[in-house]
This record gives C-alpha cells, sequence and structure tokens, in this order.
C-alpha cells in the first residue's frame, strides 16, 4: 500500500480545544484511538503530546524480545525529532486504528511490523513535526522557513524562538493536518540506522518487567487447569471430593477445555489438582501417534492424491540417473520462557479486564468476552510484555479459561500453566515428510526437479480459534470452522520457502498433499520456512555434490544474477574464509529468503576425537535499511540460536493422541554451554525495511546439517540431526 | 498440611509469615509477598528463571521447600542493588542482552553468584556456571559477554566502565 492511497482524516469533533484526528490505513473514519486526555495533543492514534512535553507512543505491536517496541518509537522519533530514550510509551489497547492491513487483525507476526509501518510512522512523525513547527509560526509570528525542530522543542536559527513541544501543544490542536509531510532525507537520520540500545532493557534487567502473571490485581486466587491430554479428547467424569478438602482450596470446577482448581496460591491449587480423580477419553480421530502418523504419511507420499502448487519448465525427455531421498521434521513446541500465563479480575461495572502478554489482543480480547459471558466492548485487555512469543502467544487459549474462572469466582484470579501444561497444550509446528527427486545435466546443473510435501495444515488448524475474533460474535460456531477449513485448503504455511523458492531449474515441480492430524497446530518462528528450508537447502547441497560442484558455486549459478540472495551468499562465504578454512573446520553453507528478507548461513565444526562440535556460526543478512542495526544483530543471533535448538533436540511425540514430553529434562534446549560464537553482518541497504524476527531461523539447521555431512560424509535428512 | 510461621531474612529485611512449611520459595515469594521479578519457568530445577540467593548461593526457588529457608537470608532480583544498577544489570543494558526477558532475573542471579565465587571467570567457567539457566530468546553470546564486563569493571578496568548513553558494545565498530 503506497503513502498516497492512505488517507489523513480529520475527526470534526473539537472539544475543549481537544483536536483528534484519524490516521488510518482503511480509511475508515471510526478507527480513532479516543482520546485520553483533552489537554493532550494527539494528531493520530499512534502518539500523543501532553502540555509538559511528554511524547507518549502506542506500542500497537507485541513486544515479544523482538524489539519492535524499539523500533516504533525509533521512527516515529526520527521525524519527530525526539530522543527515543526521552519517549514514554504505552502497550496499546486492541482498537481497530491498529489492525494490521496485511492480516485484518491486530496481529504481530510474520516479521512484518517494522516493513508495514515503516513508511505510516515516519510521516506520522513528520505531521506532526510539521503541526508544532506551524503552532510556533502562530505563538511567535516567525515564518516557517526560520524555525527546525530538535530534541522536542521547535527552534528559530536566530535563536529568537525556542519552545519545548508541550508549549505548543494547545495551538496544534487547532490547526488541520497537512497533507504531504516532508520526510527527511536518509542521510540526515539520526535515529533510524543509529539507535541501538533496547529501549526495555533497563526494566529487564531489575525485576519490574511486567508479564501476564504479574499483574498489579488485590489479593488473586490462584488457578490451575487440568486439560485433557489426548488431543480431540474427551473428560469421560472427574471427582474433586478429596482435592476439595485440602487446605487453601476455594473451588473444583468444569470449564470449557478442563477442569479448574482454585486456591489461594499456586502451590495449593497445584497440590489439589493432584487429587483431582479424571477420567479422560482418547478420542476417535485418526493419526494419534507418531508410528501412525509417519506411516500414512510415507503411503501419502506414494499416493496420487496431491496437489501440484507450482511447475516450471518441462520434465526433460531424458534425465541421467535421478537422486531420491526423503527428508523428515517432527512436530516441535514453542516452548516460551514464560507458559501460558494470564491474570484477569471483575471490572466495577460488569465487564473483565484481563492482564496477558498476546500477539493478537482483539483475539484475547473475544474470547475474555466469551469466557466471562459479555459483549466483546467489556473486555479490556492490558497486552504486558510477552516472555517469549515466537508464535505460540497469536492463540488466546489462556485468556478464555482465566475469562471463565474469573465468571465463576466473581474476584481477581492469576491462572498459572505449569511448564508441563505448556509443553503438553501447545500449538506445534507440524510434523513434515517431503520426497526430493532430481537429476542434474551433463553440465553439472539440475535438470529436474521434484519437491514432494506432505503435510497437516496449519492454516486449517488454527484457522477457527482466529475466525472465531475475526467475524461478528452472532456466527455459530460450526458456520466458522467450515470457512476455516474452506479457506484454508491449500495451505501456504506447507509450502513456503520451496514454493516460492528463488532457485531456477530448467525444470521445477512442487506438490503438497495436506493430510490431517489430530495434533492442535501453529505457527512456529519462521513457521513453513523453518522446516522447507531444511529440506530444500540441504537437497541443493546433496546436488551440488552429485554434481561434483563446490556447493556455493552451485547456489549461486542456480541463483538469478544480481540477486539479494547472491549477495548474502557472498558476504558469508567471505566471513566465514570458505575457500580456505581453518585446518581441521568443516564448513556448511544455507541462504533462504523469508519474511521478503534474505540471509546466509555458515555453520563452523571441528571434529573432536571424532565427535563433531559447532565452534562458530557467520550470518549475513539482508533486511533492507536496518532501523536499530544491534537489534537485528541480536533477532540474527537469537534467530539461529532457536533454530540451532530445533535442529539440534527438538522432537515432540505423539502416543494416544498425548504428547510424551513434559518438561525440559524431555525436551531439551540448547544451554550455554552448546552455543558458538555468532558473527553477523548486515548488508548495506537503502531499502526500505524488510522482517527481521524470523528470518535468521531457516538457515541454521540446514547450514549446520551441510556442516555435519562436510565433516563426516554422512547426508543429515532427518530432524532433528544426528551427531553420532 | 497446617501453616507454620516462618522467618526468615528477604533482601536484607525481616520476613515472617504463616505458611504450609511444603510451599516452595518461589510462590512464597510470588503468591505471598507479590515480589514478581522471579520468574516461574519449570518447577522442577531445570531452567533457572526463579534463582535467587541463599545466604549467597544461587538456588532454584521453585524448588526449595519455604521451611528450608527459616532463619537463612533470601536476596532475590529486587534485592541485587539498590537502583538496578549493580556491574552486571548495566552490563546486560550496554550489551544489549534482554530480549523478552523473562528469563534474565534468574540468568543475573546465577552471574552474580558465578562472579562472587570467581571474579575472573573463563569461558569455560561461565558456560559450565550458567548452563542451569535457559534462554529461549538466545541471549546467551550477549550475556557471556556482558559477565566479562562486568567482571572487568568490578576489577576496576576503566575501559569497561559502562556509561549512559554511550555506545560501547563489545566487539562492534560504532558507526
Amino acid at each position: 500500500m503506497s503513502l498516497s492511497r492512505r488517507e489523513f482524516i480529520r475527526n470534526a469533533s473539537v472539544a475543549g480545544g481537544a483536536l483528534t484526528i484519524g490516521f488510518s490505513l482503511s480509511g475508515c473514519s471510526d478507527s480513532q484511538l479516543p482520546k485520553q486526555n483533552a489537554a493532550d495533543f494527539q494528531p493520530d492514534s499512534y502518539l500523543r503530546i501532553t502540555p509538559d512535553g511528554e511524547v507518549i507512543v502506542q506500542i500497537f505491536k507485541a513486544e515479544m524480545g523482538q524489539g519492535v517496541l524499539t523500533g516504533i518509537v525509533s521512527v516515529l522519533a526520527e521525524e519527530l525529532e525526539v530522543d527515543p530514550a526521552g519517549v514514554r510509551y504505552e502497550m496499546a489497547p486492541p482498537h481497530p486504528a491498529f489492525a494490521d492491513p496485511e492480516m485484518i487483525m491486530q496481529v504481530t507476526g510474520g516479521s512484518n511490523s517494522i516493513r508495514l509501518y515503516y513508511d505510516t510512522l515516519r510521516k506520522v512523525g513528520a505531521t506532526t513535526r510539521e503541526m508544532l513547527i506551524t503552532a510556533a509560526v502562530q505563538q511567535t509570528g516567525t515564518p516557517a522557513s526560520e524555525l527546525y525542530a530538535e530534541n522536542g522543542r521547535i527552534k528559530s536559527r536566530d535563536g529568537s524562538v525556542d519552545l519545548g513541544y508541550g508549549e505548543l501543544a494547545a495551538t496544534a490542536n487547532t490547526l488541520s493536518v497537512p497533507k504531504d509531510p516532508r520526510l527527511k532525507h536518509p542521510a540526515d537520520f539520526k535515529v533510524i540506522g543509529h539507535q541501538n540500545d533496547r529501549l526495555d532493557a533497563r526494566q529487564k534487567v531489575d525485576g519490574s518487567a511486567m508479564f501476564g502473571a504479574d499483574a498489579p490485581v488485590d489479593n488473586p486466587l490462584v488457578a490451575v487447569v487440568l486439560r485433557c491430554p489426548h488431543a480431540e479428547g474427551s473428560c469421560g467424569g472427574w471427582d474433586a471430593s478429596e482435592a476439595k478438602q485440602l487446605p487453601g482450596v476455594e473451588a473444583v470446577f468444569q470449564i470449557d477445555g478442563g477442569i479448574a482448581v482454585v486456591a489461594r496460591n499456586y502451590w495449593r491449587a497445584r497440590k489439589a489438582a493432584e487429587a483431582v480423580q479424571t477420567n479422560w477419553q482418547i478420542g476417535d480421530a485418526p493419526l494419534q501417534s507418531s508410528d501412525q502418523i509417519d506411516a500414512a504419511f510415507a503411503a501419502a507420499l506414494d499416493g496420487n492424491e496431491y496437489e501440484v502448487v507450482r511447475e516450471d519448465g518441462e520434465p526433460p525427455a531424458a534425465v541421467g540417473e535421478s537422486l531420491v531421498v526423503e527428508y523428515n521434521a517432527p512436530f516441535v513446541a514453542h516452548a516460551t520462557m514464560e507458559p501460558q500465563s494470564a491474570t484477569a479480575q471483575p471490572t466495577g461495572d460488569g465487564g473483565i479486564e484481563v492482564w496477558v502478554g498476546n500477539q493478537a489482543p482483539d483475539v484475547a480480547q473475544a474470547y475474555a468476552a466469551k469466557g466471562f459471558g459479555v459483549d466483546r466492548g467489556r473486555a479490556i485487555i492490558h497486552n504486558t510484555f510477552l516472555g517469549g512469543g515466537f508464535g505460540r502467544r497469536a492463540a488466546a487459549d489462556n485468556v478464555y479459561e482465566v475469562s471463565q474462572i474469573v465468571a465463576r469466582m466473581q474476584r481477581p484470579v492469576k491462572l498459572v500453566w505449569s511448564r508441563e501444561d505448556d509443553m503438553r497444550h501447545d500449538f506445534y509446528r507440524p510434523v513434515m515428510k517431503a520426497r526430493l527427486t532430481a537429476s542434474v545435466d551433463g553440465n553439472g546443473d539440475v535438470a529436474s526437479y521434484t519437491h514432494q510435501i506432505v503435510a497437516p495444515s496449519v492454516t486449517q488448524s488454527i484457522m477457527p480459534h482466529f475466525l472465531y475474533a475475526a467475524m461478528p460474535a452472532w456466527v455459530p460456531h460450526g458456520v466458522k470452522s467450515t470457512i476455516g477449513n474452506m479457506q484454508a485448503d491449500t495451505d501456504n504455511a506447507s509450502i513456503e520457502g520451496v514454493a516460492d523458492t528463488a532457485y531456477r531449474f530448467n525444470h521445477f515441480r512442487v506438490q503438497y498433499t495436506n493430510l490431517p492430524t489430530v495434533m492442535p497446530l501453529g505457527f512456529w518462528r519462521s513457521v513453513g520456512h523453518s522446516q522447507n528450508a531444511f529440506v530444500i537447502e540441504s537437497f541443493v547441497d546433496e546436488l551440488a555434490h552429485a554434481a561434483g560442484r563446490d556447493p556455493v558455486e552451485f547456489r549461486r549459478a542456480h541463483l538469478p544474477e544480481g540477486s539479494r540472495h547472491r549477495a548474502v551468499l557472498d558476504k558469508v562465504v567471505a566471513m566465514a574464509n570458505w575457500d580456505q578454512p581453518a585446518p581441521s573446520r568443516y564448513l556448511g553453507v544455507a541462504v533462504h529468503e523469508s519474511f521478503y528478507s534474505v540471509v546466509a548461513e555458515v555453520a563452523e565444526l571441528s571434529m573432536e576425537n571424532g565427535a563433531p562440535k559447532l565452534e562458530k556460526m557467520y550470518c549475513a543478512v539482508d533486511c533492507g535499511t536496518a532501523v536499530n542495526p544491534d537489534i537485528v544483530r541480536a533477532q540474527m543471533e537469537s534467530g539461529i540460536i532457536f533454530g540451532l535448538t530445533a535442529a539440534l533436540r527438538g522432537k515432540i511425540t505423539l502416543k494416544d493422541g498425548a504428547v510424551e514430553q513434559s518438561n525440559f529434562h524431555d525436551y531439551q534446549m540448547l544451554r550455554m554451554s552448546d552455543v558458538p560464537e555468532i558473527e553477523v553482518a548486515i548488508v548495506d541497504s537503502d531499502a526500505a525495511p524488510t522482517g527481521v524476527g524470523e528470518p535468521g531461523t531457516p538457515p541454521a539447521a540446514p547450514a549446520l546439517g551441510n556442516a555435519l555431512f562436510a565433516a563426516t560424509g554422512k547426508r543429515q535428512r532427518d530432524l532433528p540431526l544426528q551427531l553420532t | 498440611m497446617s501453616p507454620e510461621t516462618i522467618e526468615f531474612t528477604l533482601n536484607g529485611q525481616p520476613a515472617r509469615l504463616e505458611i504450609e512449611p511444603d510451599t516452595p520459595l518461589l510462590w512464597v515469594l510470588r503468591d505471598e509477598l507479590a515480589m514478581n521479578g522471579t520468574k516461574f519457568g519449570c518447577g522442577r530445577g531445570l531452567c533457572g528463571a526463579c534463582t535467587v540467593h541463599l545466604d549467597g548461593n544461587p538456588i532454584r526457588s521453585c524448588s526449595m521447600p519455604i521451611s528450608a529457608i527459616a532463619g537463612k537470608a533470601v536476596t532475590t532480583i529486587e534485592g541485587l542493588s539498590a537502583n538496578g544498577d549493580h556491574p552486571l544489570q548495566r552490563a546486560w543494558v550496554a550489551e544489549n542482552a534482554p530480549q523478552c526477558g523473562y528469563c534474565q532475573s534468574g540468568q543475573i542471579m546465577s552471574a552474580a553468584a558465578l562472579l562472587a565465587n570467581r571474579p575472573h571467570p573463563t569461558d569455560t567457567d561461565i558456560n559450565a556456571y550458567m548452563s542451569g539457566n535457559i534462554c529461549r530468546c538466545g541471549t546467551y553470546p550477549r550475556i557471556r559477554k556482558a559477565i566479562k564486563r562486568a567482571a572487568a569493571e568490578m576489577a576496576g578496568d576503566p575501559v569497561a566502565n559502562w556509561e549512559p548513553g554511550r555506545e560501547n558494545r563489545t566487539g562492534e565498530v560504532q558507526s
């Protein structure tokens, strides 16, 4: 969407000297965030300036570690000419003004926040700046050409004018909004490209940062919920007569989704929950266990039920020997450090307010209203910091639970999920099986490449959860499920990273079979790219070796000339000294585009007594303009470690529809001692910003797998990778 | 299980409460005393998010019954420094270490115990001591740098001193 298609809309209501102006991507004039204080200058929903000169920015995306809070403030501050460190921020409520234009709802995901809002936020900052200058013209009579904005003040070149933004707020409130504010030239940027310090760091080192279970409510009860361990199973009865006798227990009752145990504190609730007798029933859905799923997926690869999602060129009339191999990826969990906890209490006027860190606060609002039994307008969501998101916190299952519990208890309640609850009731990355068939011609180029994918549809699995919030409340649930199923028949999340690859092959074909399992699925950092990059980047490596060519040279030859892919590849191999690695070091490379950014990574291994050891990861990223360069580096490090963790440890298995893992002893994480040095380079770019939170993840697993092949000669085709 | 009176020292102040003695320290801190800086991650001493100091030594408060705390001194993240300005906390900020932030109280408490025991830790020391603390955001490389920065500052190396507003992250050329 171009800026010219966007619209500033002036809301005619001027009350108490307050001007409210809607700045709306949709052009919808009722989408203005309500003004909180009549005296504030609030030129749009994103920010306001108080008469005291305080600049307050709405953080309308979820801060889950990716640094979006700092990014939003940085972009606004650049054009507004204020110090980002002096800006106050507030977590935005769910509101139509903040609906993501690509995702319709107020979702944080798809690494799109800065890419999508870069122009908007600059324009908001520039508009506000120009209105403050106009206000200064009116107050002082000094012509605008003599005035400039600097560090929260409007000054004149001759020094006669020096007014703080707060001193201009009242006058600015009376002005019309300039249609086409002048944006700064990038050469004049002082914040964008320079602001490295996170603005939320201090409260995250002194314990004061607030998460969902830290809400400031008075004397909350604590609830835990017992949930059916079998996906799509049911409760065949329960008995809490013993549990209710235990000290501190307030109530045990059934809710939609489980049995709630409410007590004076967490420990009493947990102890009582252990004393509840339950009779969980296994459901009758097919594919309840990992071995059944593997067998069915293998059969599907041999079957004829598939969709051809892409085919380029003609299959060659005669091909030489084909390489035919299979790749596998298991279910994986998000395992955010913060389990899915939330706090809620009744409001004085019959509504409910919920404190939760959520990636989709309007989904949370819909489920709070449903759980508490009120209209959505009576459900207040306080979006806190998220203790890790990675896609898990797009769902609002915890909000629905705590709201039902508060409806019954009619007093403040903290819902605490245990690690076991979190591990066993996630929305998992799907299992996937792929068959790759390819041949190389006499020139060592790929003659034909067919990529078959069998995977359940993420979209089909989770979309009904979102549609509940996206659709008017009166639509019956069955209708929503049906619509979700229909619209999600071709699941982009299953094919992304393959069907849209930048590689060019003479003949290229992608087949996809959607095979549902009983498992609830969700978006897992980089989604389909996370498995598909592993497959395609490992297999391209296989083809390079089959053709007797260097894996980097082979990739370059099949990537477009002048592409960003070639550029990051060239950069990373220079960093890693690809052509002349240190003695006894083994390198593996991968390059992958996701969320409009391109990332190349090299894994460097040593061998110690026959065992491979990961020594270092190199990373080159093209993410367009890097608004906060050190946060970009941190996100590459983060994405790489997330990808390596899944590549080396991540595997969730199912039996009778129940997840077999439970905590960090049987679902392990990389720890400090496992993590190598990571060197990140950001490719210079004047282009608009692209994704940062996720694109570091996809190349990590194949880079490591390819390095393991270099070191051991054994090709890694199954996740998690086998080091021995 | 009947409540008992438990007395201990919390961040230098006397604390006294009536509580069932099997209650883990973590839930006393969070549910009874509303001290929310210490986090719940696993409940089994596997992740380190709940790390506090007991008489100066790091413990996992999720797995320590309050009965074992009686008469002892507990330090939480809230008590590590008066103004959030312990050299480790400043080093964490200087290195842009936190991401989501959830595990960082535990990380910092572990690191504080490490430096108290080994003022000049090697990489091996850091890896060994800090491996009980999981971070899902992958801040480990920056935590490693931050510990070294704080160690250098505590040893009086002026180069490592952190100054607000100055970009001086290690290993990085500033524009």
